[in-house]
């Protein structure tokens, strides 16, 4: 019974790209997971209807005013709900990360990519204090290029912003962009591993309920 | 499963919320989602069947470089020509699964 925000007020971050991970792969195991897409590009919900080969609830639902509610009717149901968010800091992203147990900050390696970062991981301090209850956050890299300067100069950067940084990395792999074409979420080879060490990480920070994580 | 209790969520949200944007004037004007157009899903390009000539390609590694690769592709149960397609696939070569049969056992 948990619920992840995906959030960063950079576009084409890999928002959706985790969330289809996250959801396909929990699915995969067997959970009933839910989410909500608060996307106007409803890229999401496109994949879940059109693609998706896994057991999937969605919603989309712009209404800032509605997500609460939906986000805590999909919660009696559902062990994980995943919440998807706009491309910029909306309302609705506000009320996203003020439901979750866990926001996930996704961040290419790229110098715009970083400053979203920390916008969006003030924002959450911010809400975090506002509800005066701590909202845990953790910064994503996707797209990731093992091994390369740019890499290299994200970290460090990441680490000088004092970011807290997932350990696990998602590289920009064919197997990722493919999912979005065939609706399955990688199990096998390189992909499938950096999913799974992925999916424990996010369980090793609460994100999955402690009942219900992966058999590794 | 239990309900969460996000009633406090709105109330002590309200305030930081109303400095951002809303997207409910998009909300007014975009229509219920409908079903995007989808690109044709993706298929391994066609292949006239066996037509395609099979060629050699050898390349030199460490010694050690060798036997690693020979332990790894063993615990994975795959030839080492297997094993590194395999990962070469990964990297967007275009791999088919019949590229990754076993030559060996053809010759037999």
């Amino acid at each position: 019974m948990s619920i992840i925000t995906i959030a960063t007020s950079k576009g084409g971050a890999g928002k959706t790209t985790i969330a289809r991970l996250i959801l396909g792969r929990l699915a995969l195991d067997g959970l009933p997971v839910a989410a909500v897409d608060a996307d106007l590009n409803h890229t999401l919900t496109d994949w879940v209807r059109a693609a998706s080969k896994h057991p999937i609830a969605i919603e989309h639902e712009l209404d800032e005013t509605r997500i609460v509610p939906l986000v805590e009717s999909l919660h009696e149901a559902h062990d994980v709900v995943v919440i998807d968010t706009a491309g910029a800091a909306t309302q609705a992203t506000i009320f996203a990360i003020g439901c979750a147990d866990l926001v996930l900050v996704p961040c290419q390696t790229s110098s715009a990519d970083i400053v979203e970062a920390i916008k969006t991981v003030n924002l959450i301090k911010s809400a975090s204090l506002m509800m005066k209850r701590s909202v845990v956050a953790r910064v994503v890299l996707t797209g990731y290029q093992p091994n390369t300067n740019i890499s290299t100069h994200v970290e460090a950067e990441i680490a000088k912003a004092n970011l807290p940084l997932m350990r696990a990395r998602l590289n920009r792999l064919v197997a990722f962009q493919e999912m979005s074409f065939t609706g399955i979420v990688p199990t096998s080879g390189i992909a499938g591993a950096q999913c799974a060490n992925f999916i424990d990480e996010i369980a090793s920070l609460g994100g999955i309920p402690a009942a219900s994580k992966l058999a590794s | 499963m239990g309900k969460k209790d996000l009633a406090s969520v709105t109330t002590d949200l309200s305030a930081l919320a109303s400095m951002m944007p809303t997207q409910r004037p998009a909300l007014a004007v975009a229509p219920p989602p409908a079903p995007a157009p989808r690109p044709a899903p993706i298929a391994a390009p066609a292949r006239p069947a066996r037509e395609e000539e099979t060629i050699q390609f050898s390349l030199s590694m460490r010694k050690e470089l060798r036997k690693q690769l020979a332990r790894l592709a063993s615990e994975a149960d795959m030839t080492m020509r297997a094993f590194v397609l395999n990962a070469l696939k990964e990297k967007g070569l275009s791999v088919r699964d019949d590229d990754l049969f076993d030559l060996r056992k053809e010759r037999r």
